[in-house]
């Protein structure tokens, strides 16, 4: 009976108990549970009413209408999925129950942003809101380069309330008007000054929020918070000046101030896309595509298209989130490749040319945009050059059949186009109750130029010219480094 | 070339250790440079490089404590040998009175910006843009560089010396020679994760190595020369460092105090055994023999696969005694898959199996679309402006896979395990010789061949061969987990074992082989003994067998196996997860979970390696915590089997105990910190938070139940060999270094001598026994004696 013997035999030492094991916080699963109970209950809500959600308000401090919606089921599907990772990936983590009120906190602060219409509600919870994100950012006290981290986002995202609460209030106390509603109709009657004040100061909060070129450093000193707390923040937090900037749409329009937003939001976009290029730690390369993604996000509210923003700060977010919480995947053994020599036959060139045309006619036809000529084109260029890279790549790979060239890329760029005009028509939808949200400018030549510049962009990555300017490297390398002290800062020892 | 300053670098290097990249992790012992002393001065010496703990922290003795793990008569007696006669708790209260501290690094700027530069230099792929000169070696690219660069301040290329050895020379004057040694010192500890990733570099001469030289010398180089630039001093102050000799003193004792109690339970048990059966010598031929690693792991599944029915199992190392190399079917890279102390004499590579060329083609044809997916991604994802396209057009893809991934990772773990051992199916592997360039491989010769499989039955001390005999690997599967290799094979260099299994399994089932074994080493392998590969799976303890090219003869056996390793599998997982329900259910989802950051234990509560038959430790639960080799010393007269066991297998055991070790005494400096803050860094490492020093060690969630509570108990190893002590002793001689190891007290020996009635001995110093025996203490005295009498000569 020895064979039955050896496994009844306990062990001599420690053998495993029950008491080994860790066991959940309960305010895990009940903050867990909680989320996705919202998230269903939103989705549902939104899917049943969705052509016709009533605008719903109280007093004159929430007002609840399809956007709202919208965005309650975005934040909650993040925290959901985000909650549920945690619950796992934290376990053991002597913060895990902080962590998860930190992130049922933030949450709710976002609700409480998108559902507000008098102003003090408005700004104060966009000041919770940075609150609970610097304290997920810093939630291991016992971490030195955690604690400076904490301050230093911290002071940005205080300096963001400020310009947000100056911004508001030159209006606010100019009209006499303290809600959002009220605020959007009395633009008509405020002089231009005062409107373009109101609106650098709101702009001024929204890309300190989006980590847009030159607030950019804050995003990239926020490693130090749990990776989950990190997807919340690249597929959550940061979209704030979509938002923001969506719900103060009349006030850009009127001040004119939408170049500023498509200029600034055009340089952090190609600044940061070649920043992303020479990070070597997978966070903060994911950081600075986050960057550059917020200033293609603020690009589009300069064209007018608030609803596009939107749905960009949404695809964006499932994107990151993803890359984040996988971003442990990154370790492989690899050998020194030789960059790939480009060459392009004449056929191959047409074939890009006549997809990256079809491309762009399927995104204009199913979306509307760039039908005629305005901003939109902008947006559509975009689409076809995408499409033409796509099929380049396809293309020129060896191991692939000719029908698999020809039927590939239409396949993807069919999908993904149709999928995406999906998504903003939906959006468009949930938002046509907001004044000035799908507003094409008149093509301008601040968008040509900028168009030629995304060309030129292009070409200079494609062709490796950057990789020729050193002094570049070095420049955008520390223009990228964390701040200081929220590196090597302390030695520390437990005894 | 300045011979001083070369020799002084030599000298200070021995204060790092190796940080190996994540993909091959070695648990490798931090502070090898110091093997030659004695493990208390090492770490007091590393305790002032590196501000680290030297011994377990004060929480990790009070826990061990409570539950028992440190006896009290033990411990009472050791502190009553060192004249300290008050309670164990009060001594226990001091050692807690110790507080943490934090202070403000003193070098914190050129850490910062030197950790910046060899992290962009060392990249292996990461970054889409390299930096800059790259080519042409650290110091170079840096010396190019460093002029753009506004942190360090403004300078003119003219002013930095053209070579690193020129540099050094030129920073150093005015300071002795002996000075050197410790500026030296002071600047590699300062970073040692990173100058530990130099060192891996330049000894393992990788390819990126090859490409992009980088050295010590170039690092201090810059280093030194950046720290002048900042108007740092180069020398640092005599530290007023202090440590408390007192307390150091107490957690030595209660360290020792601790590994003798678990010394004493092994022993005690050990010796149960001998008593209980004396070794049996069976004469029935077992259903399958199945050969395993020495792995603490496997301690577990082979008593489970026993339990199941007339099967034998062995522990063998698992790279299976072929020192190769091996060449993935899949992305064509050579990785090496035998312990790093062994260097790789072969390689082998897959080629199709002989019915299906065809398949394997179209296999290696899906391969490449999938490796140009990947490219494709990448590409769309940096190039502008596609980024913002595809970010658009895939978004929701993005969605649907964050739901799938984190709601049903087992149902997906099952889709994808069936295809996981698709290519073994396909191919055979395939042994040439490591350094051939012929265009036309040619194999390797038939007596090298037959040293392979005879030397596997030597050291494990074969005797019978039953119809089926399984070489067993072990790998490890989980999901978006940089340490995944460290819970690979360790003999393998941290890759899965299944490919030197499947290897071993085609040489022995050789007929030109087994004619040799029978005609001149008197090895009978019956011709109906068929030899497989298989892989144990030690997250989810499943065993996949590659029986493909099984014959006919031998099917009925092998289902049998496989419906008996299923039920080993339930019962494995229910006794390591501790869950009554389905088991397999949680392992399979620990597997795939991308949240899990504890997906198995690894090697986690080794502390003793065992060196004996099978039948000395078949009927006890060990816990996961011994290593086992098979061995039989009346099959070994000569002693040399047990030697290659002892220099291989031993000092790797080593390795591991200590990494688990220094990893555990302080997580943050010898270890890689908590998992849930790490950012990947180059494709090789991890670094915490914002960035930093690499880090080089295992994980928290690898070796804690939690922030605070202990899993791995951080003993020194302790091995126990079944063998007459005579031939212990010769072999200690003979070999210096192993002798330096137990000397210097890196880890205990126990023999258990089967010519004095099985009791058992335990090494004192310079070759001195003292009984070690439990039960019959009243010829311990005796022995003792006697033992000493006999290897004083030896001594000599």
């Amino acid at each position: 009976m020895t064979r039955e013997n050896n496994l009844a035999v306990n062990s001599f030492q420690n053998a495993s108990n029950t008491s080994d094991r860790n066991q959940k916080p309960a305010i895990t699963k009940i903050v867990t549970a909680l989320l996705w109970l919202l998230f269903s209950g939103n989705l549902v809500y939104l899917s049943l009413n969705f052509f016709s959600i009533p605008e719903w308000t109280y007093g004159n401090l929430f007002s609840i209408n399809g956007f709202t919606i919208l965005i309650w089921t975005t934040v909650t599907f993040f925290s959901a999925i985000v909650s549920s990772y945690a619950s796992n990936y934290l376990m053991g983590f002597r913060y895990h129950s902080r962590f998860m009120m930190l992130c049922l906190g933030f949450t709710i602060s976002v609700m409480l942003l998108v559902m507000s219409n008098h102003i003090g509600l408005l700004i104060v919870s966009w000041f919770v809101m940075g609150i609970f994100m610097s304290q997920l950012i810093g939630i291991d006290k016992d971490w030195g380069e955690a604690r400076e981290a904490l301050k230093f986002t911290q002071k940005y995202f205080l300096t963001g309330t400020l310009f947000l609460a100056a911004g508001i209030f030159v209006l606010a106390f100019y009209t006499g008007e303290f809600t959002l509603t009220g605020l959007a109709s009395a633009v008509a009657e405020v002089p231009l000054w005062l409107l373009t004040v109101s609106a650098l100061c709101i702009i001024l909060a929204a890309v300190v929020q989006s980590a847009i070129y030159p607030f950019h450093r804050w995003l990239l000193s926020a490693m130090t918070a749990p990776t989950p707390a990190s997807a919340l923040m690249h597929a959550g937090f940061v979209n704030g000046a979509g938002i923001l900037l969506a719900l103060f749409a009349t006030l850009l329009f009127a001040s004119n101030t939408l170049t500023i937003l498509f200029i600034i939001g055009g340089f952090t976009a190609i600044i940061a896309q070649f920043t992303k290029l020479l990070q070597v730690n997978v966070k903060q390369k994911l950081g600075c595509s986050t960057i550059a993604q917020m200033g293609f996000m603020i690009m589009q509210c300069g064209l007018g298209f608030f609803n596009a923003a939107v749905v960009h700060l949404i695809l964006h977010g499932f994107y990151k989130a993803y890359l984040f919480l996988s971003s442990g995947e990154e370790i492989a053994q690899t050998t020194p490749k030789k960059p790939l020599e480009l060459k392009i036959g004449p056929l191959q060139a047409i074939i890009v040319l006549i997809f990256g045309g079809l491309g762009a006619y399927l995104f204009a036809t199913w979306t509307g945009k760039g039908m005629v000529m305005d901003s939109g084109i902008f947006l559509t260029l975009i689409v076809a050059i995408t499409v033409g890279q796509a099929t380049y790549n396809i293309i020129k790979e060896h191991s692939l059949s000719i029908v698999q060239k020809i039927l590939v890329p239409p396949a993807l760029f069919i999908a993904g186009i149709g999928i995406y005009a999906l998504m903003y028509n939906g959006v468009t939808v949930l938002m046509s109750s907001m004044p000035m949200t799908a507003q094409p400018t008149p093509l301008s030549w601040t968008q040509i130029i900028f168009g030629v510049i995304f060309l030129l962009g292009f070409f200079i990555m494609k062709l490796g010219v950057y990789k020729k300017l050193p002094w570049l490297y070095v420049k955008l390398m520390n223009l990228s480094q964390p701040h200081k002290k929220s590196v090597l800062m302390y030695k520390s020892k437990s005894i | 070339m300045n011979q001083p300053i070369l020799n002084s670098v030599d000298k200070a290097a021995k204060v790092i250790g190796k940080t190996w990249p994540l993909y091959t992790f070695v648990a490798s012992n931090p502070l090898s440079g110091y093997e030659n002393t004695s493990f208390q001065e090492a770490v007091s010496a590393a305790e002032k490089n590196f501000n680290a703990n030297a011994f377990p922290e004060a929480k990790l003795y009070r826990q061990a404590w409570e539950k028992g793990a440190i006896d009290k008569q033990v411990l009472i007696s050791l502190l009553e040998e060192n004249g300290l006669s008050e309670s164990p708790e009060s001594y226990l209260k001091q050692i807690e009175s110790q507080k943490r501290s934090e202070i403000i690094n003193g070098n914190h700027e050129v850490d910062r910006i030197m950790a910046k530069w060899l992290a962009s230099f060392m990249d292996e792929g990461l970054a889409e843009w390299d930096m800059p000169y790259k080519s042409e070696g650290f110091y170079n690219s840096w010396r190019l560089l460093v002029i753009y660069d506004s942190e360090t301040g403004t300078t003119a290329l003219k002013d930095i010396p053209k070579t690193s050895v020129e540099a050094l020379e030129r920073l150093l004057k005015g300071y002795t020679e002996s000075d050197y040694t410790r500026i030296f010192t002071h600047h590699l500890a300062s970073l040692p994760g990173w100058t530990g990733y130099i060192n891996h570099r330049t000894t393992s001469n990788s390819d990126w190595q090859k490409d992009f030289p980088i050295s010590l010398i170039d690092y201090l180089a810059a280093r030194i020369w950046t720290t002048q630039k900042l108007g740092l001093p180069i020398l640092p102050e005599e530290s007023n460092y202090t440590t408390n000799t007192e307390i150091q003193k107490l957690q030595y004792l209660w360290l020792k105090a601790w590994e003798q109690t678990w010394q004493g339970q092994l022993v005690q048990t050990l010796e149960n055994e001998s008593i209980a059966s004396p070794s049996t010598r069976t004469t029935d031929v077992p259903d399958v023999q199945m050969v395993f690693c020495i792995d603490t792991r496997s301690e577990l599944i082979r008593r489970h696969v026993e339990s199941k029915g007339n099967y034998e199992t062995y522990g063998y190392a698992g790279f299976f005694g072929i020192a190769m190399d091996y060449e993935s079917a899949n992305d064509g890279i050579v990785r090496k898959a035998c312990p790093p102390i062994v260097s790789s004499a072969y390689k082998v590579s897959e080629k199709a199996q002989n019915t299906k060329k065809d398949q394997f083609i179209s296999f290696k044809q899906k391969n490449k679309i999938s490796q140009f997916r990947n490219y494709f991604l990448r590409r769309m994802k940096n190039m502008l402006p596609s980024a913002f396209g595809y970010v658009e057009g895939s978004g929701v893809f993005y969605g649907l896979s964050l739901i799938g991934r984190t709601l049903i990772p087992r149902k997906l773990y099952q889709a994808n395990d069936k295809k996981s051992s698709k290519m073994e199916h396909l191919c055979q592997p395939d042994i040439n010789k490591a350094n051939n360039e012929d265009i036309l491989p040619l194999g390797i010769p038939l007596e090298e061949k037959v040293g392979i499989v005879k030397s596997a039955f030597d050291l494990t001390g074969w005797k019978k061969f039953a119809p089926l005999v399984v070489f067993a690997g072990h790998g490890s599967h989980s999901a978006n987990n940089p340490f995944s290799s460290s819970l690979d094979c360790g003999a393998c260099a941290a890759s899965p074992g299944r490919h030197n299994a499947r290897m071993l399994a085609k040489l022995a089932n050789l007929p030109e082989v087994r004619k040799v074994l029978i005609e001149s080493h008197n090895i009978l392998i019956p011709e109906n003994t068929l030899f497989i590969g298989a892989e144990h799976n030690t997250t989810t303890d499943d065993i996949v067998l590659f029986d493909s090219e099984v014959p006919a003869s031998h099917k009925p056996l092998v289902e049998t196996l496989k419906s008996n390793l299923l039920k080993a599998q339930k019962t494995a997982t229910q006794d390591r997860l501790g869950s009554k329900g389905n088991s397999v259910a949680s392992a399979q989802e620990k597997a795939n979970n991308w949240g899990e950051t504890r997906p198995e234990w690894g090697l986690a509560k080794n502390a003793g390696f065992i060196v004996a038959p099978r039948s000395l430790t078949k009927n006890t639960n060990l816990d996961s915590r011994c290593f086992l080799h098979s061995y039989d010393w009346e099959m070994d007269p000569s002693g040399k089997s047990l030697e290659g066991i002892m220099q291989g297998p031993m000092v790797v055991t080593q390795w591991i105990n200590n990494h688990y070790y220094f990893s555990t005494v302080d997580n943050n400096t010898y270890g890689g910190g908590s998992k849930i803050t790490h950012n990947i860094t180059g494709k090789f490492g991890v670094v915490q938070g914002n960035g930093g020093d690499l880090k080089m060690g295992l994980p928290l969630q690898s070796l804690f139940g939690s922030d605070h509570r202990m899993y791995h108990q951080p003993l020194r190893l302790s091995v126990v060999i079944q063998a007459p002590i005579s031939r212990v002793s010769e072999i200690l001689a003979r070999n210096t270094h192993l002798k330096t190891l137990l000397d210097k007290e890196w880890i205990y020996l126990i023999v258990m001598d089967p010519n004095q009635k099985n009791d058992l001995f335990k090494y004192k110093k310079t070759l001195q026994w003292e009984s070690a025996s439990k039960n019959n203490t009243s010829s311990k005295i005796l022995e003792k004696e006697i033992a000493e009498l006999a290897f004083s000569e030896l001594a000599v």
